[in-house]
């Protein structure tokens, strides 16, 4: 049994009385039931069930049915209409009053006629108050565009009849005209300087005033050229046109935008009322808009239709790949298929193939929710968007997606794709003897990082251990140093200031690859370092063959280079904190320690917090460093293997195992092992920012 | 507290004078300073003077005769590819630049302005995301640039590394403009919404000209990073010709065929000084930026 809303309500839930009398009908005995006990329920019963057989003899189905009937004829007979209208139109007319005068025209006819059927239905009331509003507005605008027109006629044919003569007379004045300001332009200019020479004014004042002056000459030159006939007309012709052409738009905008209103306030009333289209469309995106009536909307609809069966889906079954099989390539990983095909291709374009799936489907989805919304509220007595109000819709609501599409993709592309790929390679056997073929090999190479086992694991420990060690002290000592050296700057009874704050921000500013490198060269065995050390101090060094001695130099090197920043960083936060607060602080007799433990270092570290823990992050992947300074050296085969030296960091390692002996696989599954803790300590840093926890809007 | 000192010159200061204890943690301050100071300049100072010094032989020595010369800087421009190395480490700083402000233009305004489902979830994943070194996709990045450029040629490695650096900043850089642009207030933007502009036309008139000075600071940025980069040039770039300033400027000292220690070293200065010019000149904004960057971020 069908139920029905007594009311039809629109998007703000106002209540609109039905004019569709049978369902009105059927709404007040349904109501009558509900009220009435056993016995004179049985009888309403009878009476609805009466009354719905006899739907189509209803006298309101009747009235309606004709209503149709007649629309029918109407509209075959205005097209003819329509048609000796043309006819009749002035054709010197341009193209576009054209349009609107038969748009007029069609208003008018219609306003005629659907004025008789306004109380049948609200489709009829629509009709007639749009088509009123038309007949009502485009005349203005139709007057507005010939009336520009006109003028525009008008100064062509001027333009005809100026005197070319007159012209270069105007000319020659104009040129007179110009020399005469730019002498007294002069003149004024050398005033000013006379009196800047004489200290009257300031540089400042100086410069303020000729640019002033000049900024006026060019004004008068300017207005003097209109003297010419010539120019005057063809700046009239080109305002105008500006003019015609902005006015219509936002006549037409008005116009657009009284009809969307009325779309708000007209309901639609449907006899039927229930959502079936968005279920039946749902595998086309584009065909339940169009069936909605939203035309403009399909049309981008359809688009994405394209673009799942023409890309996402034929892509995922293995068309159109470069070498792979689509999704199925995830799991044969080219086993048994041509000699030059590679696994990774095949996992990537699988990969690749995933994305689109799940593209699709969120865009099928989208598209089912939208027809379905659409149709639910069109049965709630909503009207449909048209176009002019689904672009503005698009254009607030959807600002901020479209906005980050771009970032969408790229990120997409750039880490979502490479980074599954490299989830995906660590289950997988990829080393140097399984290059281009590999399989599946689970959670082998976790069980042999954890274990240590094996070729690669056994250093994996090692390796772990420095990288938190190293983490740990060249942050740190990076941290102590540039803090302390940003509060010895910032006493206020320090002179030079300046210098101290240019030199500190040296080891910052110079790329550090080139600091790297030299402290490298001069470190080494002839280095400058390691003779001044010796003729200083008679210290023997050998930094590059000692695994110590690298070590304590890379956590200095680090703290040299890294102290920059945090001095910057934090000179920054101590320029704002208020005084007032150690003003107090001092009243209340605090001391300067205490001025430090308790104002200054807590302000600090809250206010820099999440840029510290970005600093250790960064020195925990400080690939540049290690690589640069002794390529991860000094290298003890005996402790570490030949993969590794023992001033390398997990990133050289991984580095080292996929880019120069090609062990992919495991070094895919310490990448993982890296990110995840990586992740975990940023999340830590993160969730506590101030930007995350105070969401404004 | 005493107004004349037994001299008899004013004291004129709304400091205390210092008491002797002071005194000498003032000096002590100034002696940490300078010798930190000294710690910073002599490598820079051993730096420039053997990129001049003409007594030295490919590996650099010290205690060395000191003559000038500029034999080092000739070497540079005749033996290597440094212009074409800094040509190329330009190209994909600029572009990399651009691309990232455009990207990141939108994103920030509409993280910073609009409501939208996923903002907060969105914005966290992609924080913790970039949180792996993008280091991490380098098997895939290889395999992908060689499907792609087999497929468009003009897909070089450079655009292949300029879409790595592009996209690996755009969730610090979203973050860091979203949390200036939070700070401009909406009632500039609700005022051009009444005078009729459109969203992108709050942003191009409104918005973009008050955050310029972030702006500027992320493009910086953007384009400091392939100049300090040296692992994924190294990685992704394979022939001498390809190569940026630090892949280039490595073979200096690393490869035994064409070493030349001094050479390095004065191509080192070469690149070092317009960075170090650009960051003096515009410390103030740099440590503004990065103080509003942590107080927001």
């Amino acid at each position: 049994m069908v139920s029905y809303n007594k009311f039809l309500y629109d998007e703000i839930g106002n209540e609109y009385e039905r004019k569709n009398l049978y369902i009105k009908e059927i709404v007040r005995i349904k109501e009558k039931i509900k009220e009435a006990d056993l016995e004179t329920g049985q009888k309403l019963k009878l009476e609805l069930k009466e009354l719905i057989k006899n739907k189509n003899t209803h006298p309101y189905n009747m009235k309606l049915k004709k209503f149709r009937n007649e629309e029918k004829i109407f509209l075959k007979s205005l097209r003819k209409k329509k048609k000796n209208f043309i006819n009749t139109l002035d054709k010197s007319l341009s193209y576009k009053v054209k349009r609107l005068e038969i748009q007029l025209f069609i208003a008018k006819e219609k306003v005629k006629f659907y004025k008789a059927y306004v109380e049948v239905t609200y489709d009829a009331e629509l009709e007639y108050k749009k088509n009123k509003l038309l007949k009502e507005e485009l005349p203005r605008i139709i007057e507005n565009m010939v009336e520009g027109k006109s003028i525009i006629k008008q100064a062509i044919t001027d333009r005809k009849n100026i005197d070319l003569n007159n012209e270069k007379k105007v000319k020659g004045e104009l040129r007179e005209f110009k020399r005469e300001q730019k002498e007294i332009l002069e003149e004024k200019i050398g005033k000013l300087k006379d009196n800047r020479k004489k200290g009257l004014i300031s540089k400042k004042a100086e410069t303020n005033e000729i640019k002033a002056l000049k900024k006026k000459y060019k004004e008068l030159i300017n207005l003097k050229s209109y003297d010419s006939p010539l120019k005057t007309n063809k700046e009239l012709m080109e305002s105008k046109s500006h003019e015609i052409k902005e006015s219509t738009k936002l006549g037409m905008k008005i116009l657009n935008s009284n009809i969307a209103d009325l779309r708000r306030k007209i309901p639609v009333e449907l006899e039927n009322n229930r959502a079936k289209l968005a279920y039946f469309t749902l595998p086309i995106p584009g065909l339940g808009q169009i069936l909605n009536g939203q035309y403009g909307k399909s049309f981008i609809f359809l688009i994405v239709s394209l673009f799942i069966y023409l890309i996402g889906i034929p892509y995922a079954l293995g068309f159109g790949n470069y070498q792979g099989e689509g999704i199925r390539g995830l799991v044969t990983l080219a086993e048994g298929a041509r000699r030059v095909d590679k696994s990774l291709i095949f996992m990537i374009e699988g990969i690749l193939a995933v994305f689109f799936v799940i593209i699709s489907l969120f865009l099928l989805y989208f598209s089912f929710r939208d027809v379905l919304k659409v149709e639910r509220n069109t049965l709630k007595g909503i009207r449909p968007y048209n176009w002019f109000e689904t672009k503005s819709t698009l254009r607030e609501g959807g600002f901020p997606y479209i906005s980050n599409l771009p970032a969408l993709v790229v990120i997409i592309f750039v880490i979502l794709v490479p980074i599954s790929t490299t989830i995906l390679l660590s289950f997988t056997g990829m080393d140097p003897q399984h290059q281009s073929k590999f399989s599946w090999i689970g959670i082998e190479n976790y069980k042999m990082l954890f274990l240590g086992e094996g070729l690669a694991g056994s250093v994996f420990w090692l390796t772990l251990v420095w990288t938190i060690v190293w983490t740990l002290l060249a942050t740190t000592l990076a941290i102590v140093i540039g803090f302390t050296l940003s509060l010895l700057v910032n006493n206020e009874r320090v002179k030079g200031k300046l210098f101290f704050r240019t030199v500190y921000l040296l080891p910052w500013a110079v790329p550090a690859f080139i600091t790297i490198m030299f402290f490298s060269i001069m470190l080494s065995q002839n280095g400058a370092i390691s003779q001044l050390a010796n003729n200083l101090f008679g210290l023997e060094l050998s930094v590059k063959n000692n695994a110590t001695q690298t070590r304590i130099a890379l956590i200095l090197l680090q703290g040299w280079l890294g102290s920059s920043y945090i001095f910057l960083l934090s000179t920054g936060v101590l320029q704002a904190i208020p005084s007032d607060l150690y003003e107090a602080a001092e009243m209340d007799g605090a001391t300067t320690w205490q001025k430090l433990r308790r104002i200054t270092i807590p302000i600090v570290l809250f206010q820099t917090a999440p840029l510290l823990v970005g600093q250790y992050v960064f020195n925990f992947n400080n690939f540049s460093i290690i690589y640069l300074f002794n390529g991860g050296g000094p290298f003890e085969p005996s402790k570490y293997g030949n993969l590794a030296g023992s001033s390398d960091l997990l990133i050289s390692y991984i580095y080292k195992l996929t880019i120069e002996n090609q062990y992919q696989g495991i070094g895919a599954a310490i990448t993982i092992f890296v990110a995840i803790a990586v992740m975990f300590v940023s999340f830590l840093g993160y969730r506590n920012s101030k930007a995350f926890k105070e969401e404004r809007l | 507290m005493k107004l004349f000192k037994k001299k008899g010159d004013l004291y004129l200061s709304d400091k205390q004078p210092l008491s002797i204890s002071g005194k000498i943690l003032l000096g002590l301050t100034y002696i940490i300073l300078i010798s930190w100071a000294v710690v910073i300049l002599w490598p820079l100072y051993q730096m420039i003077l053997s990129a001049f010094n003409g007594r030295q032989e490919q590996y650099l020595m010290l205690n060395d005769q000191f003559t000038f010369s500029l034999k080092h800087f000739e070497y540079l421009f005749n033996n290597t590819l440094f212009f074409k190395w800094a040509k190329n480490t330009i190209f994909i700083s600029v572009a990399t630049a651009i691309l990232t402000l455009i990207i990141v233009s939108f994103t920030g305004y509409a993280y910073s302005r609009y409501r939208f489902k996923g903002k907060k979830a969105s914005l966290m994943a992609i924080m913790l995301i970039q949180a792996i070194p993008t280091f991490a996709g380098i098997t895939a990045y290889f395999t992908m640039y060689s499907v792609i450029s087999s497929i468009n040629p003009a897909f070089t490695r450079q655009v292949m590394l300029i879409l790595i650096y592009a996209g690996g900043g755009i969730a610090n850089n979203t973050f860091i403009l979203k949390g200036y642009i939070d700070s401009i207030s909406t009632e500039l933007d609700d005022a051009a919404k009444i005078d009729g502009c459109s969203n992108l036309q709050v942003y191009r008139l409104i918005i973009m000209p008050v955050a310029r000075p972030m702006l500027a600071l992320i493009g910086l940025w953007s384009f400091i990073g392939p100049f300090m980069d040296y692992l994924l040039p190294k990685v992704l770039l394979t022939s001498p010709e390809t190569y940026t300033l630090a892949a280039g400027l490595f073979t200096l000292i690393n490869d035994v065929r064409n070493l030349n220690q001094p050479a390095f070293a004065a191509g080192g200065l070469l690149t070092a000084i317009p960075i170090v010019i650009l960051f003096v000149v515009l410390q103030k904004q740099l440590v503004s930026g990065l103080s509003k960057g942590s107080v927001k971020g």
